[in-house]
C-alpha cells in the first residue's frame, strides 16, 4: 500500500496560487524528496499534506485512506519544521516527551522515558535533555525537533527543509545520519528542499516542484541526466547544467553565432534549447574555438566559465588542469551527453 | 598624570556634569531636604521650624490613618492588578482570533486608557450619583434598591477600585495581545501534529510562553496602582477615611493641614516601603532575564 497519494491538490492564498494541481505517490518506505525553489509551494504542500492547511480542490489519501476529514492530530504523521518549532520554555526532555503525553494515548511513565532515551541516543543528545529548548544551538535545536518527530514513530514523517538553518558542515553529517535514520525506523519520508545536493544524495526519488506544479518524479539519476525540460534541469547539480540555443544544419548543432557545438544526430529537431553538464564539457578536441574568462577553484574541482561563441558555459574539471584566463580551448562535448528539447516556435 | 588624560577627564567631566547637576538639583536634593525636614516641626505656612529628633516618626506609626491608608492601598493594589489581569487576558484570548470588526472593537476597548484619569473620575462622578446618575436610574428603573455608590462607606472604596479596573483592563488586554501573538503560529500547529489538547496548548505553551510579559504587566500595574492619587482625589476628595491611600493622605497632611514636618516623615516611610517594593520587583525581572537569557 502506497504511505500517501496526493491527486490534483491546489492551493490558493488570495491572488497567489501556491499548488496549481499537484499530483503525487509516496510508497510504503519510500524517501521522496521534493525539490524545488524558494516560492514553488513546497511548504504549502507538506502542509497540506499534515492537514494544516485544508486544498481548494484535490484529495489526499494517507495509507489507502481518504484524510479530507481527519484533523493534523489524527492523521499520525509527524512534521519537522523549518524553523524548529520547539517549545521553548520547556527542556529538551519536556520537548521530546510532548507528543507522548497525547489525551487517549498517553504512555506509560516509563515507556516515555524509554522513548525519549531512544531517540536521544539516535540523534546523540542525551547530554542535552535538562537543558532549555531555548539555550540550544541550531543544529542542536535542529536534533531535537526531529527527534520530537519521531518519538512517537508516526507512520509517516514530513520534513520541510530541515538542514537549511544549519551550518555546511552539520548539514552534510545530518543527511547522512538521517538517511540512515529513515531505512532503519522503515517509515516513509517527504523531504521538501531547494538543495539540490540534499535531493540527489538522500532521495529514493525527487520529485522536482515549480511554481506550484510537479515537472517531473524519479529517480535522482533520470533527473540529474535525463531532466524533462530546461526548468528541471536548472534545479539540480552545482554548477546547474548549461542550457543553450542551437539550430540543427549540416549534421551540427551551432549556435546563433553559428559555432558548431557537436554532431546532430539524425531526425533531430531544427531548433532546439540543448542542455548538457559542466561536468561532460572537454577542453580539447572540439570543432570551435572558446576563451577561458574565470576560472574558480572548488577544492577537488576547477570550474572555468567558458565564452563560446558568444555564449557562457561552465566546465567542471579535475583540479589538475592547467588553465588560465584568456586561454584559447576547444571544447567539446560528447553526443551522448546532449539532452535535445524541441523549442516550440 | 599625562597631558591627554587630564584632557579627557575635563572632557568626560563637561559631558556628564551638567546630567550631575540637573540629578543633584532634583533628585538628591529634595531627598535629602525631605530627610532633613522629617526631624524638623516645619509648617507650609509660617512658624519657625525647629529639631525634634524622631518625633514625628512617632507620631506616623502612633498615627491610625497611616496604617489604614497603607493597608487601604495594599488592597487597593492586589485586587485592581488581579482583577484587571485577568479581564485584560481574557479579553486578549477572545481577541487573538480574526473576526469582522476587530480594529473597532480593539479601538472602542482602547478609550477608558487613553483619557485622563481626573476627567474619568468625574464623568463616573456623574455616572454613579446616587441621586441622579444613569446607574442608579437604570437600577431603579429595573425594580433594585439602588446603593448610594459614592457616599456609602463600605461601597466607595469598591467603587474606587472598579474605575481603576474600567481604566486599566484595556492596558492589561494590550500587553497580554502583544504577549499572545509573539507566540509564532507554528509553535501552535506543532501541538496540532503532536495531538495536544487544547488546554494543554494552553496551560503548557500560551501560558509560560507570555508569562514574563504578563509578570512586566503585572509589575507596571502595581507601581502605579501603588500611587493612587487622580481617581481618589475626583471621587471623593483626599481626607475620605474610606478611600485614603498613601498618596492622598500624604498630600492632606501637606498641603491641607501644612504639616510639612510631618508629611516627610511619611514620605520617608513611604519611600521604604516602595524600595522594598521595588526590590521584590527588579529580582523578579532579574530572575526572567537570566532564563530567556534576554
Amino acid at each position: 500500500m502506497n504511505a500517501l497519494e496526493v491527486r490534483g491538490i491546489a492551493k490558493s492564498f488570495g491572488e497567489v496560487e501556491a499548488l496549481r494541481g499537484v499530483d503525487l505517490v509516496v510508497g510504503a518506505r519510500e524517501f521522496l524528496v521534493v525539490l524545488g525553489p524558494t516560492g514553488a509551494g513546497k511548504t504549502t504542500l507538506l502542509r497540506t499534506i499534515a492537514g494544516l492547511e485544508a486544498p481548494d480542490r484535490g484529495e489526499i489519501a494517507l495509507f489507502g485512506a481518504s484524510a479530507a476529514n481527519t484533523p493534523p492530530a489524527q492523521r499520525d504523521v509527524a512534521l519537522v519544521f523549518q524553523n524548529f518549532s520547539l517549545y521553548p520554555s520547556k527542556t529538551v526532555r519536556e520537548n521530546l516527551a510532548f507528543p507522548l503525553l497525547a489525551p487517549g494515548r498517553r504512555l506509560a511513565a516509563t515507556e516515555i522515558e524509554e522513548r525519549v532515551k531512544w531517540a536521544a541516543g539516535l540523534l546523540h543528545i542525551e547530554r542535552l535533555l535538562d537543558r532549555p529548548a531555548r539555550k540550544l544551538s541550531g543544529g542542536e535545536m535542529q536534533r531535537v525537533a526531529i527527534g520530537r518527530a519521531i518519538v512517537r514513530r508516526p507512520k509517516l514523517f514530513l520534513m520541510d527543509e530541515p538542514l537549511t538553518n544549519l551550518d555546511a558542515k552539520l548539514r552534510e553529517e545530518l543527511r547522512v545520519e538521517l538517511r540512515e535514520l529513515a531505512r532503519r525506523l522503515e517509515t516513509p519520508v517527504v523531504w521538501v528542499t531547494h538543495d539540490s545536493a540534499e535531493a540527489l544524495s538522500m532521495a529514493d526519488r525527487v520529485a522536482a516542484l515549480v511554481e506550484g506544479r510537479i515537472l517531473q518524479v524519479g529517480t535522482p539519476e533520470e533527473l540529474y541526466f535525463r531532466p524533462v525540460s530546461p526548468v528541471v534541469a536548472r534545479q539540480l547539480g552545482s554548477p546547474p547544467m548549461n542550457l543553450v540555443d542551437a539550430k540543427a544544419s549540416g549534421g551540427s548543432w551551432r549556435l546563433a553565432s553559428g559555432v558548431a557545438l557537436g554532431p546532430a544526430s539524425p531526425g533531430s529537431p531544427d531548433d532546439a534549447r540543448i542542455g548538457f553538464r559542466p561536468e561532460h564539457v572537454d577542453l580539447e578536441g572540439g570543432e570551435s574555438e572558446a576563451s577561458v574568462e574565470v576560472v574558480e577553484d572548488l577544492g577537488p574541482q576547477r570550474v572555468v566559465v567558458l565564452n563560446w561563441g558568444g555564449v557562457s558555459v561552465h566546465a567542471a574539471l579535475s583540479r589538475r588542469t592547467d588553465l588560465h584566463v584568456h586561454q584559447k580551448v576547444r571544447p567539446r562535448v560528447g553526443p551522448e551527453h546532449l539532452v535535445v528539447w524541441p523549442r516550440a516556435h | 598624570m599625562s597631558k591627554a588624560a587630564r584632557g579627557s577627564g575635563g572632557l568626560a567631566w563637561a559631558l556628564v556634569g551638567p546630567t550631575l547637576l540637573l540629578l543633584i538639583a532634583f533628585n538628591v536634593f529634595p531627598l535629602v531636604y525631605n530627610v532633613v525636614s522629617s526631624f524638623t516641626n516645619a509648617e507650609l505656612i509660617g512658624g519657625d521650624s525647629r529639631w525634634v529628633g524622631g518625633a514625628q516618626y512617632t507620631r506616623v506609626f502612633d498615627d491610625d490613618l497611616f496604617g489604614g491608608a497603607l493597608r487601604r492601598t495594599a488592597l487597593f493594589v492586589v485586587c485592581a492588578v488581579a482583577v484587571e489581569m485577568l479581564l485584560g487576558f481574557v479579553l486578549a484570548l477572545s481577541l487573538q482570533r480574526e473576526f469582522r470588526g476587530k480594529q473597532a472593537v480593539l479601538t472602542a476597548l482602547l478609550v477608558p486608557m487613553m483619557l485622563s484619569p481626573a476627567v474619568m473620575g468625574l464623568f463616573w462622578n456623574l455616572v454613579l450619583n446616587g441621586n441622579y446618575g444613569i446607574v442608579n436610574h437604570a437600577l431603579a428603573a429595573l425594580g433594585f434598591d439602588p446603593p448610594q455608590w459614592l457616599t456609602d462607606r463600605d461601597l466607595k472604596f469598591w467603587s474606587i477600585l472598579m474605575i481603576d479596573v474600567w481604566m486599566w483592563t484595556p492596558f492589561m488586554m494590550l500587553i497580554s495581545l502583544a504577549g499572545l501573538s509573539s507566540i509564532p503560529t507554528s509553535i501552535y500547529e506543532a501541538a496540532q501534529i503532536d495531538r495536544a489538547s487544547a488546554w494543554k496548548v494552553f496551560t503548557r505553551i500560551t501560558l509560560p510562553m507570555c508569562g514574563p510579559v504578563l509578570g512586566l504587566a503585572v509589575l507596571f500595574r502595581a507601581t502605579d496602582a501603588l500611587k493612587q492619587f487622580d481617581l481618589v482625589m475626583a471621587v471623593t476628595g483626599p481626607n475620605d477615611g474610606a478611600t485614603q491611600t498613601l498618596s492622598t493622605l500624604l498630600y492632606q497632611v501637606v498641603f491641607r493641614d501644612g504639616k510639612v514636618g510631618l508629611g516627610a516623615a511619611f514620605s520617608c516611610v513611604i519611600l521604604v516601603v516602595v524600595i522594598a517594593l521595588a526590590t521584590v520587583f527588579t529580582r523578579y525581572i532579574d530572575r526572567v532575564q537570566a532564563r530567556d537569557g534576554v
